[in-house]
């Protein structure tokens, strides 16, 4: 059978236990989450697939106003896989130690273990939504190629960067208030339509454009259209805004994290 | 070896702070096995989540240089929604052991045959345990900690797990609590009581639940005592098993009592079931333990009134009968002479007659704390109901009777027994006055109280 668990020693060996048990908690996620039946955890991203593509086929047919003459499918692709992407995260982070308490007495489950775990999964999730609907679109011509594809990745990983920071800090701020939970839904709704999503910034009267560009994920869509898109449209974001709030954010979301982790109590 | 040094823990409740324990220091080595006794909430379970690594202390340190376990046979860890098997997986994942060798052994360990691959969710809570205990033995660590391993399966199971635990790791260190204080006499080398967030040290077993005994016993003194009472005899009898069992300083005197019978002490095992009575009084089933006991020594009188007692207060009469008959037969007589009077769940006027309605009435009619064994049981023998045992008693009164101090939980249980038609609150009051302690029975008989109880009424109103 089997010996004393090993022991791990130093910054390598830790980081091993880590990645296994994040392995561990994945994959336990994705059976709770998805089961063994029909097509499994292939829902992962046929999911948010499905939103998309339902989306896209909305917009497209109220030819909704963005205010440019933008190809609607692309638009609502990388409108709403943002959203997917940012949104989601924080909503599976929010209860989700309460769900678990009962692992805290694994001393190599750590709080932030199972963050990371959700997280990924959101992550995996999204982006392979994204992706394989970029490929179906571009497939059956609905979609022209992107401009700069390293950009649009560069932009997608900063939105899932906010999501994540903001998933920790609600998740964590979620154990010690239940207010987080009632109060998130409604602000990631009204987030929704303000995050970039529905519109381009350079499309917006001044004023407008002054005020949503204070919302850190408007530059994060704005980086993906630009990476899209290119010198078809005038895109409008300021890394030098967005990546100190996300390392602001994530400075937050870690004090939070410590806090509730020196405090967990197993049920 | 495991180090606590200064160990504290303080919760925050939206009251205040709760102090579990202010400064718990202990060295735990290889080999050896410490049992912790205290009473419910003393922070025992506290103690070994902190142990365990699962929460933090507010002050001091634990250090470990050997592997610790979580709460043995702690089954909350499990994924409901997932199966048995996946359920062995993560775990086995988590600690980086080999998945088949661990899916082989809770197989044939736990014997949940096919149910190993449906959802946990669907099991039962003894397959449950079982499934809990064999997940907590596939991992092996130096220190296991094991907090009440209760009544997991039946008594085959229970011995497997405790050859998996005290043969099989019989060289490992282990933390053990229970309530069940046989469990850790018989399983440990070293003993601990908790207390007041105090932790005392002892070598010996009977020493440390010498000590238990004495700090709950004191407790239970310092309480200031508020004594429920019941709407009347009926609840009175039906609600003290479950009020008993609850109360550590009831629990501790039994099972001292049960030790004492089992090494065969028939006189301090009776005196000792008498002591954990004189707690409950309406206690059936431990009225039969202690008639048991009475009749081991030959003292058929002692033994007949607790089996009565115990019909009385609605032990199954079937189970009592044999022994009622043997010490009847012993004294020269027979059931054909004396009926026994079974419990009816009836009014108290109106049902059979136990020990310590007899008591109560002694106290309250004869002003007199005792009652002797042959009065007890000629009463016990010729009554049918309260009502015609306490008239016998008043038409008899003794007068060498002499009485202490009346007990709240004395005063309760006349209120419930007398003036069952009073409201809670007219009970309440009748308690707390000043009438009830010094003239019991003047002031239940002006509270209206024995006021349909027929033979009694007639009883007092005849010339004395």
């Amino acid at each position: 059978m089997a010996l004393s668990p090993p022991y791990s020693h130093g910054l390598a060996g830790s980081l091993k236990v880590q990645r296994r048990v994040i392995g561990a908690l994945l994959r336990r996620e994705m059976l709770t989450r998805y089961g063994r039946h029909n097509i499994g955890f292939l829902w992962l991203f046929v999911e948010p697939m499905l939103f998309t593509v339902g989306v896209t086929i909305l917009w497209t047919a109220t030819k909704s106003v963005h205010g440019s003459d933008l190809p609607i499918v692309a638009f609502a692709l990388t409108g709403y896989s943002s959203v997917l992407l940012w949104r989601n995260m924080p909503g599976r982070c929010i209860g989700a130690l309460q769900a678990n308490l009962a692992l805290m007495y694994h001393r190599n489950i750590k709080v932030i273990d199972i963050y990371i775990a959700r997280l990924l999964l959101e992550f995996g999730g999204a982006t392979i939504s994204f992706a394989s609907l970029t490929v179906l679109f571009l497939a059956i011509g609905w979609i022209t190629p992107p401009d700069d594809v390293l950009t649009v990745f560069g932009g997608w990983l900063l939105i899932a960067w906010f999501g994540a920071a903001l998933a920790i800090l609600l998740g964590s701020l979620s154990h010690i208030s239940e207010l987080v939970d009632k109060l998130w839904h409604p602000f990631s709704y009204l987030l929704f339509p303000l995050s970039g999503a529905a519109f381009l910034v350079a499309a917006l009267p001044q004023f407008a454009q002054d005020a949503v560009l204070w919302i850190p994920i408007v530059h994060g869509v704005e980086m993906v259209r630009d990476g899209f898109f290119g010198s078809q449209a005038r895109s409008i974001y300021d890394l030098g805004y967005l990546i100190p709030f996300n390392l602001g954010l994530s400075v937050a979301a870690l004090i939070a994290l410590r806090y509730v982790s020196l405090r967990v109590v197993p049920e | 070896m495991i180090r606590v040094r200064n160990l504290k823990k303080v919760y925050k409740t939206r009251f205040g702070e709760n102090r579990v324990f202010e400064d718990i220091s202990f060295d735990l080595a290889m080999g050896e096995k410490l049992g912790i006794l205290g009473r419910n909430g003393a922070g025992k379970s506290t103690l070994v989540r902190l142990i365990s690594g699962a929460e933090r202390p507010t002050a001091g340190s634990i250090e470990a240089d050997m592997s610790v376990s979580w709460p043995i046979a702690f089954g909350g860890a499990f994924q409901p929604n997932l199966t048995g098997l996946d359920n062995i997986r993560f775990i086995s994942r988590i600690y980086d052991q080999d998945i088949e060798a661990n899916l082989a052994f809770v197989e044939d360990f736990a014997e949940l045959g096919p149910y190993l691959g449906e959802e946990v969710r669907t099991y039962s809570s003894g397959m449950r345990a079982r499934l809990a205990f064999a997940i907590s033995m596939i991992i092996e660590f130096d220190c296991f900690l094991i907090d009440e391993v209760g009544a997991v399966g039946d008594a085959r199971f229970h011995d497997r797990c405790n050859y998996e635990l005290f043969r099989k790791r019989a060289d490992r260190a282990m933390i053990i609590i229970s309530h069940d204080a046989s469990y850790i006499r018989d399983h440990c080398n070293r003993f601990a009581v908790l207390h007041d967030g105090v932790l005392v040290q002892f070598n010996d077993f009977d020493e440390a639940y010498h000590d238990f005994r004495e700090k709950i016993g004191l407790e239970r003194k310092q309480r200031s005592e508020t004594v429920d009472i019941a709407d009347d005899r009926r609840q009175l009898i039906e609600t003290t098993h479950t009020v008993s069992v609850l109360d550590d300083a009831f629990r501790v005197t039994v099972q001292d009592a049960d030790w004492k019978r089992d090494e065969g002490d028939w006189a301090a095992a009776e005196a000792s079931y008498a002591e954990a009575l004189a707690l409950y009084p309406y206690q059936r089933s431990y009225w039969v333990q202690r008639a048991h006991m009475a009749k081991e020594q030959g003292e058929d009188v002692r033994a007949e009134i607790g089996y009565r007692t115990a019909i009385a207060l609605g032990e199954a009469y079937a189970d009592v009968r044999e022994h009622l008959e043997f010490v009847m037969r012993r004294q020269g007589t027979e059931l054909a002479d004396y009926s026994a009077h079974i419990y009816a769940g009836d009014d108290a006027r109106r049902d059979a007659p136990a020990a310590p309605d007899i008591a109560l009435f002694a106290r309250g009619a004869w002003g007199s704390d005792t009652v002797e064994d042959e009065t007890m049981l000629h009463l016990l023998r010729t009554s049918a109901t309260c009502d015609e045992a306490l008239a016998a008693m008043l038409a008899r009164p003794v007068s060498s009777g002499t009485a202490g101090e009346i007990a709240p939980s004395t005063i309760a249980q006349m209120i419930a027994i007398a003036c069952p038609d009073l409201d809670r609150r007219a009970k309440a009051e009748l308690a707390a006055s000043e009438a009830m302690r010094s003239d019991p029975w003047g002031a239940l008989i002006a509270a209206g109280g024995f006021g349909d109880w027929q033979a009694t009424q007639a009883a007092i109103k005849a010339p004395a």
